[in-house]
């Protein structure tokens, strides 16, 4: 009994971590859908945006203040993104677009350790990252609070955008340019408009994903790198896909749990770092276009 | 050039360049009164396309630039405005190929037209009543994923969801593209209907000489970005030329227009050679 117990534990810890995973694969998601690239910025908006919020912290702003200005501030980069990125690029294939996001990293890396330095922060949100003791108490689990809150606020997150795309008129029209740039605009759907909107949500969640893992692991430039965690999840989810994104991460957050703590010890340890990709490249092998990505849809 | 001016579209002398070396368009000239339907007729590669992308603005997209000569729709000269802006100006091009947007369902795509427009969801549903009304077929399918409908109903999709940015000219190109006779008649009395129900001048590029003419009201022949003969659609249709190079009725193999025309200098009254 304790023993499945355990695994329980370890399956339940893995899934909620997961959801961590799928806050950072959900901003690749939102650009993806909207322009077809993979957003190699992504990484650097996470820790852009955690960042700054940290440091709108420490010059006295109270949480719910710092919070929206943030969000101001990534509205900002948005801004700027569509004009002088993406903008000047228009038509250009998706390979040129895919090598402005990575210098889109590098500038936003610099200019967030060039504003607040480059330090290790700690950031408290007032969720403590160990278990809850009523938890302990009725089920014998150990489930973090910090890993609860995320998979609350990712659940929250993965409706509301949900309930957007499906029912308002900018919804619509982020999907319409989703299908076709092209025939989007001729019936005069803005495609700036809508880069601009993308970004900008995109932005919220990488702020969002920031704050819960600069909570439990610091807000720091190792943030870049752990957002590369999202590309399996995207793998095996689905690039196109926003609850292939939850999907995938909850499957990358249990499955590396699950192989650690039973199949790490006859490689010496630590395979959580790369058992991931290991199950990525079987996905690739298997089902190329994800669990949920979009299939394409091609009449003969 | 002023709004009250009898055509809705007049291109003069244009000259268009993709990636500023290849020229597309050479010399076009050619007029849309307002009401009226225009055919725009000519093979593969003559310039029909580029011609409406010039007009709709879609050209930048495509790395073309109109060089010479300017085109003028109600009245505003159309350099310098960007596809929405059109759209917003009531110029609406339904592109070469349907492109229906694939994931969204056929009602979503019908109301991303009108996405230029403010309004409400009681007024959307007026819209989309008056627009099956239409396209009787596209009520039954408005459930359907549209990009697993049939070519023919994408095709009814495309010029729908133009409709519902209210459009007071389309650019039509080549709607009868891959479809089965009895589907392009269909897509051609829908198109006729809108034009006297609602009044929609439209310019119309087509490769099927014989239906464009019989439902337009004027037509032009393009061949390698010139304009190589116009007339009123009933005077092109009894052409002896239109109907051996264009029409396939000739005893004689497959010519091209201009060698044609050296021969013959004899001209029918109503026709205009360039």
């Amino acid at each position: 009994m304790t023993e499945f117990l355990f695994f329980l534990e370890v399956v339940v810890a893995g899934l909620l971590a997961g959801t961590m995973y799928s806050l950072v694969a959900l901003g690749f998601v939102l650009i993806y859908k909207a322009s077809s690239t993979f957003n190699f910025a992504q990484g650097a908006m996470v820790f852009f945006a955690v960042l700054a919020f940290v440091g709108f912290m420490e010059l006295g702003l109270p949480f719910v203040v710092a919070f929206f200005v943030t969000i101001l501030l990534m509205g900002l980069v948005g801004f700027c993104t569509e004009r002088l990125v993406l903008n000047p690029l228009m038509n250009q294939s998706e390979d040129t677009l895919l090598m402005a996001t990575i210098g889109l990293g590098f500038v936003l890396e610099g200019l967030a350790q060039a504003a607040w330095g480059v330090e290790v922060r700690r950031l408290d949100l007032g969720i403590g990252d160990f278990p809850i003791p009523w938890i302990i108490d009725t089920t014998g689990l150990f489930i973090s609070a910090l890993d609860l809150t995320a998979g609350l606020v990712a659940a929250i997150l993965i409706v509301g955008l949900a309930l957007i795309f499906k029912y308002t008129k900018m919804g619509l029209g982020l999907r319409a340019v989703a299908d076709d740039p092209g025939a989007a605009s001729s019936i005069g759907i803005p495609l700036g408009n809508i880069m601009l909107l993308v970004w900008t949500a995109a932005g919220i969640v990488a702020l969002v994903a920031g704050m819960m893992w600069g909570a439990r692991a610091g807000v720091q430039f190792a943030l870049v790198d752990l957002a590369l965690k999202a590309l399996p999840v995207l793998i095996i989810g689905g690039f196109s896909s926003i609850p292939g994104a939850i999907v995938g991460g909850l499957i990358i957050g249990a499955s590396e749990k699950v192989l650690e703590v039973y199949v790490g010890p006859y490689f010496g340890g630590a395979i959580e770092g790369w058992a991931p990709y290991v199950l990525a490249i079987f996905f690739l092998l298997w089902r190329p276009e994800g669990l949920f990505g979009e299939k394409i849809i091609r009449r003969v | 050039m002023n709004a009250n001016s009898d055509n809705i579209l007049e291109i003069d002398r244009i000259e268009v360049l993709y990636d500023n070396v290849i020229a597309a368009l050479h010399d076009v000239s050619l007029n849309v009164p307002r009401g009226k339907i225009v055919a725009l007729l000519g093979g593969n590669g003559a310039g029909k396309s580029t011609t409406l992308k010039a007009i709709s603005t879609m050209l930048a997209a495509e790395r073309g630039v109109v060089t010479k000569g300017s085109i003028t729709y109600d009245g505003i000269p159309v350099r310098g405005q960007n596809p929405a802006e059109m759209v917003g100006l009531g110029m609406v091009q339904v592109l070469e190929g349907r492109r229906c947007f694939g994931h969204l369902t056929v009602e979503e795509n019908i109301i991303a037209g009108a996405f230029s427009r403010k309004l409400s969801k009681a007024d959307i549903r007026d819209e989309l009543d008056k627009i099956y009304g239409y396209f009787r077929r596209l009520r039954e399918r408005r459930k359907s994923q549209a990009g697993f409908t049939s070519g023919g109903e994408q095709q009814m999709v495309a010029v729908a969801r133009a409709m519902m940015a209210k459009p007071k000219m389309l650019l039509l190109d080549e709607p009868s593209m891959g479809l089965a006779p009895q589907l392009v008649a269909e897509i051609f009395n829908i198109v006729k209907e809108l034009n006297q129900k609602e009044g929609v001048s439209i310019l119309l590029a087509e490769q099927n000489t014989n239906i464009a003419l019989r439902n337009a009201d004027y037509g032009y022949i393009i061949e390698t970005g010139h304009v190589m003969l116009h007339g009123t659609a009933k005077s092109l249709l009894s052409d002896e030329k239109v109907k051996d190079l264009y029409l396939g009725i000739s005893k004689e193999g497959r010519k091209n227009f201009r060698d044609v025309l050296r021969k013959e200098s004899a001209v029918h009254p109503d026709l205009h050679h360039e």
